[in-house]
């Protein structure tokens, strides 16, 4: 069953209290990294309207790598974001929700696939750099902050589960 | 059958795919810029700007080497300009100085002269020869003025040049031992043989009466003998140069040792001057020179 898409509205005022807690983890780490990712590949990302999503998703990657004050050349991580929120909305578009599990299944691969290609960006732009283990700590929860975003975007629909 | 919209129409939809590409290419290219993205707009600056830069570079070196030549054409102009007339001004004053260089030679030879003679000497200058006119002589600038008086001895560092023949209140006139009415007592050196020496002109002279019985050499040193009074003995006259035998006497030809032609400084001796002094000039012991016909 096709669920209907959240309310603009709602999903605009999520992202940019996402945004604004992003900027504000920037002492932990982990917890920043885990936001940024909720932002790129699960509030941001909305059929039909990319633009918004390419947005948020570039004001995120500039958000995180200005507070990360680590990179010599800035701008990978936005081009990554903006790279996996239009494979996100494109993705949504074409095969439109149906459960949570899909939810979870897809954003794991999202998941995957933007810690590859934020990487491989940060790399080109910037140059060799640490990993560090967010990326693994964002994996870990990822059925946490799957299932939150589930709940604040759909929450009340039917059909949610 | 009507025609289908086309989906990239200048819409909404359009300016926001457009905006979205956009957004994307310039996020990738940024990226890929890398870090410090300036230097690929200096490399491709420098890369299009090589064929103008070498242009330029060669017209800049041709110029530099065109201004340098000229500037070192100028400047060795001028270089050689400024040493042509040091040169020129080197060349007067050496013109200038080579008189009074002589002159002070001439001076130097006769303070040694004077120091080896243990008389009153008086120095004079010759301001003008007639050696060339009959009965000619040498003119000195001094006369009755320094105390000279006629048939005082007048000699030069190199050999004797004359007796005073008359003297003027201010000058003075010598006649030279080559004049033909000159006559100076002389002698051999090796042979002691005494003479009268008689002037022959342009240098030379002649020995008269040396028995045909002495031995003279050629080359042989002929120096005042002191009997005439005028000078005292072994002052260096000159060389023999020639020795004819004769019926009686022994005809012997001497080159004077003073250069009559060539003097500038002379001293004058005393009058009645002693007979014997310490001779200043020795010459050299030479090998004597056998001449033939002659035992």
């Amino acid at each position: 069953m096709r669920l209907p898409a959240p309310s603009a509205t709602r999903q605009q005022l999520l992202c940019a209290a996402t945004l604004g807690l992003i900027f504000l983890s920037a002492p932990f780490p982990w917890v920043q990294a885990i936001l940024h990712t909720t932002l790129v590949l699960a509030l941001a990302p909305r059929p039909g309207k990319p633009l918004p999503a390419a947005l948020w998703a570039v004001a995120a990657g500039w958000v995180v790598e200005g507070t990360l004050r680590l990179y010599p050349h800035m701008g990978g991580t936005a081009w990554a974001n903006l790279t996996l929120t239009l494979l996100a909305g494109g993705l949504a578009s074409r095969w439109p929700l149906e459960g949570l599990r899909t939810w979870l299944g897809r954003l794991a691969l999202l998941s995957l696939l933007h810690i590859l290609l934020l990487h491989g960006a940060v790399r080109l732009a910037a140059g060799p750099h640490p990993w560090g283990w967010s990326w693994l700590g964002v994996l870990l929860s990822l059925p946490l902050w799957g299932w939150a975003t589930w709940r604040l975007l759909h929450g009340a629909q039917p059909g949610r589960r | 059958m009507p025609v289908r919209a086309s989906r990239w129409r200048w819409n909404r939809a359009g300016w926001e795919r457009l905006a979205l590409v956009l957004l994307w290419l310039g996020h990738g290219t940024w990226v890929l810029l890398g870090t410090n993205p300036g230097r690929h707009w200096t490399r491709a600056a420098g890369l299009l700007s090589r064929p103008s830069q070498g242009l330029a570079t060669r017209w800049e070196a041709w110029r530099s080497s065109r201004r340098e030549a000229g500037r070192t054409l100028t400047t060795l102009r001028a270089e050689n300009e400024r040493l042509a007339a040091e040169l020129g001004q080197l060349k007067l004053a050496e013109a200038k100085e080579a008189p009074r260089r002589v002159d002070a030679d001439a001076a130097v030879h006769l303070l040694g002269l004077k120091q080896q003679i243990p008389l009153e000497l008086k120095a004079a200058r010759v301001i003008f020869t007639t050696r060339p006119a009959t009965f000619g002589g040498l003119i000195l600038d001094r006369g009755q003025d320094l105390g000279l008086v006629p048939d005082q001895g007048v000699l030069a560092p190199e050999g004797i040049v004359g007796r005073l023949w008359s003297v003027g209140p201010t000058q003075a006139k010598v006649l030279p031992v080559d004049a033909p009415n000159a006559s100076v007592g002389v002698m051999l050196m090796r042979s002691r043989a005494t003479g009268v020496l008689q002037g022959l002109g342009s240098g030379q002279a002649q020995i008269r009466y040396v028995s045909n019985q002495e031995v003279v050499q050629v080359g042989e040193a002929v120096l005042t003998s002191g009997l005439d009074r005028v000078f005292p003995r072994g002052l260096l006259v000159g060389y023999v140069a020639a020795v004819v035998k004769g019926e009686l006497e022994l005809r012997v030809t001497v080159n004077l040792s003073a250069p009559l032609d060539r003097l500038s400084l002379v001293l004058v001796l005393p009058t009645q001057p002693p007979l014997e002094v310490q001779p200043p000039f020795v010459a050299p012991d030479e090998k004597p020179q056998r001449k033939k016909g002659t035992p």
